[in-house]
């Protein structure tokens, strides 16, 4: 998003749902997102990104997730997928990333009001005070380890703060479907996809 | 492209149908009659009206999706026919909402269940909310249309095991249990009702009043949104609105101006009373946006010893509406008991989890069964629904507090629901719940259950079933609309979707706007009937 203005969205709501957290610094969240501008957190879409510096394919053009935003992914994407994700080196890699532009993909179908909020949820974990204060991990994103990320992503599954259990939902539901709700990984559930005897004869399938 | 498919066939017949994408200048149209929103009400409303020889525009924010588009895959069907891409949901995000936004709306991806209205639920608004006009057997003749029209009827096929266990269990321990009629012509049985049809089977608005609109030369307007309705005194004067670019979700900055002698809004219980606010009608008592009811949906899953399959068959053949009036209407909270399918990605987003653990779960799908609690909300003092307001850029959002009252459901629900599993021979059941751990036996799902902590977040809570918000009744002072959906300020405006339901319905409520819709536009047109 290339429209920083400070949370346009839900003031009331967001700081009530806050205050009842008891989390003080009510806010707290709503300046993040000018803080992570002016500290050189890179919050614009990423683009295309070239081959050499990353292992993106440099043929997707990301349009909401910022660099900094890939690198948290390339971090959580392990603990989140863990079992699931495969063990060569390279494959893994290419199952990364190819999820984080499936999670891109899907976040520019979210509209405005939820790309702020996850806007929001980002730049909290991209930006290194409150990175240290509300998600506990004191190394950048590219330095932690599937362990690190695993006890991250439990510390706010069980924190007794509500918004904390809700970026905790919202991180692992948007990993979670577009991995497993993409067809390469349907074999993972068990789900065989849709059934032959139905592409094999229904127009939008044999005419395509 | 098949000619089989009644949309591909209309478009090439000369339907008169504008992709607003792909407008290039502003434009002003005129019609007899503006209808906004291309779901269960809007799609009843037009074709009535156009049958009756007025001209008609519709007006749809989402975009035409039909047969073609209809591959099967949710990935793709959750970001261009769902609500923000299947990720709206309340304002401190404890619910997820899932809502169409295409043409058809949420009956071109809805589970085809067709309830009538509860008989319970017309006549307390009958006896305690003054609508004595709206008796069961006053609104019988206009099920009964509503039922050929979409051709619904009980499920005749064999459930599938995802649904028979929700009979079995039932049987097993002495609770009521029925089949569902379903809004279906030759349905193959798929299990893609979610996902839009493939078949064409699914006799939602897509399928039934859009064609009969459209072949009645009602106008369609599709990645169009209803901006603001601008008035003049005591009518609106016209509506303006914003074409959604290629991607249907930014302003492209080309408007539409819509005149028209009348204006009926059916956007949704969260679209409508947006609509309305953001259009600043008279509203004195401040009633828009408030009594939103959701049906707040709880669920529990099983590991059953044979294979359910729960991604293929009918997705919701069999309820139990044991618990959903036992109580009393307007006694503790009653919930209906129904069943979800469960695709790959749906049952990633339903069960929270990662890591070892998400992927063990995920992995016995084949093997998953899930049973789903709807509680009746609204017919309690402490369950005076959500409100819907305005974010900064005028988009609606939904604010629903989880009152003790509903809490209280909700817990009693999750130990029905295990309870049902266990007794249908499940080897295990999880409440989902972030707190639930897989329970082998059901005393020790009871008592473990009975301890789970019931706050937002915690409690992973769901709708399909938005109402409410633009209440109908006899007194301004507690409604915005009165029984026939006519706005108590607004001369030309009526509102015919969910959002006039005083309370929640007690059932899937697309049937029941089917009904009010086609009760309230046939006074409507003949209100507005070309003399002579």
């Amino acid at each position: 998003m290339t429209d920083q203005h400070p949370l346009p969205g839900q003031p009331d709501t967001s700081r009530r749902s806050f205050l009842k957290t008891g989390l003080g610094g009510t806010l707290l969240l709503s300046t993040i997102s000018v803080s992570a501008g002016l500290s050189g957190c890179a919050t614009a879409p990423a683009g295309r990104i070239g081959a050499i510096d990353s292992r993106m394919d440099a043929s997707y053009q990301f349009q909401f997730l910022s660099r900094d935003d890939i690198a948290l992914f390339e971090a959580l994407l392990p603990a989140i997928l863990a079992g699931s994700l495969p063990d060569a080196q390279n494959q893994r890699r290419q199952t990364v990333a190819s999820t984080i532009e499936r999670i891109d993909q899907g976040i520019v179908k979210f509209g405005p009001p939820n790309q702020r909020e996850l806007r929001k949820l980002f730049d909290l974990l991209n930006f290194p005070p409150t990175r240290m204060a509300l998600a506990r991990t004191w190394s950048d994103w590219p330095s932690v380890t599937a362990t690190d990320a695993d006890a991250f992503l439990q510390r706010w599954r069980n924190s007794r703060i509500g918004l904390l259990n809700n970026g905790y939902v919202a991180l692992t539901k948007i990993s979670n479907a577009a991995f497993y709700g993409y067809a390469d990984h349907w074999h993972l559930t068990g789900y065989p996809g849709p059934p032959a005897w139905m592409t094999e004869s229904l127009p939008q399938f044999t005419s395509a | 492209m098949s000619m089989n498919d009644p949309i591909a066939r209309g478009l090439a017949a000369g339907w008169n149908i504008t992709d607003a994408s792909k407008l290039t200048e502003d434009r002003t149209v005129e019609a007899d009659v503006v209808v906004v929103g291309t779901g269960a009400g809007g799609g009843t409303t037009a074709e009535i009206l156009a049958r009756q020889g007025l001209s008609v525009i519709l007006l749809e924010e989402g975009r035409l999706y039909y047969q073609k588009d209809f591959q099967m895959d949710e990935l793709t069907s959750y970001a261009n026919l769902y609500q923000e891409g299947m990720s709206r949901a309340t304002a401190d995000g404890a619910i997820a909402i899932l809502q169409g936004r295409c043409v058809g709306g949420s009956t071109t991806v809805n589970w085809t269940s067709s309830f009538r209205t509860p008989a319970e639920t017309l006549n307390y608004w009958s006896q305690n909310l003054g609508l004595s006009e709206l008796t069961p057997d006053a609104m019988a003749p206009w099920f009964e249309g509503r039922e050929q029209r979409h051709n619904m009827s009980p499920w005749q096929t064999p459930p599938n095991l995802n649904n028979d266990l929700l009979r079995q269990g039932c049987e097993k321990l002495g609770y009521s249990w029925q089949v569902i009629p379903r809004n279906v012509k030759g349905c193959w049985n798929s299990g893609y009702c979610g996902v839009g049809c493939p078949t064409n089977a699914k006799q939602g608005a897509l399928l039934t009043t859009i064609p009969g609109a459209l072949d009645h030369n009602a106008q369609l307007f599709h990645g169009l949104r209803a901006d603001r309705l601008v008035r003049n005194q005591d009518r609106i004067d016209h509506l303006l609105a914003s074409a959604m670019g290629a991607d249907g979700i930014t302003p492209s900055g080309i408007t539409v101006t819509l005149k028209a002698k009348h204006f009926v809004v059916a956007a949704s219980a969260i679209g409508t009373p947006g609509l309305l606010l953001r259009s600043q009608l008279p509203d004195p008592f401040q009633r828009v946006g408030k009594r939103s009811f959701i049906h707040p949906v709880n669920a529990t899953v099983a590991r059953m010893p044979a294979k359910t399959d729960p991604f293929y068959g009918a997705p919701q053949s069999i309820y139990s509406d044991e618990f959903n009036f036992k109580e009393g209407t307007d006694g503790p909270v009653g919930y209906k008991l129904e069943v979800p399918p469960l695709h790959p990605a749906m049952a990633a987003g339903v069960v929270a989890g990662h890591g070892q653990q998400q992927r063990d779960n995920l992995g016995q799908l084949p093997w998953m069964q899930s049973v789903i609690a709807l509680l009746r909300d609204g017919f309690h003092p402490d369950s005076p629904g959500g409100t819907v307001s305005l974010r900064d850029d005028g988009s609606p959002m939904l604010d629903y507090p989880i009152t003790d009252y509903l809490w209280q459901g909700l817990k009693k629900a999750y130990l029905t629901m295990a309870e049902i599993q266990f007794a249908a021979g499940a080897e295990a059941v999880q409440a989902v719940h972030l707190d639930s751990g897989w329970y082998t036996r059901w005393s020790e799902a009871k008592t473990a259950i009975s301890n789970l902590p019931m706050k937002p977040h915690r409690v992973r809570l769901f709708t399909a079933h938005q109402m409410g918000g633009c209440s109908m009744g006899h007194d301004p002072a507690t409604s915005v609309v009165n029984g026939f959906g006519e706005h108590h300020h607004i001369s030309n405006l009526n509102v015919h979707d969910a959002s006039v339901f005083p309370t929640s319905i007690g059932a899937n409520p697309q049937l029941s706007v089917y009904a009010l819709a086609a009760r309230n536009s046939t006074r409507l047109a003949q209100k507005l009937a070309p003399s002579g």
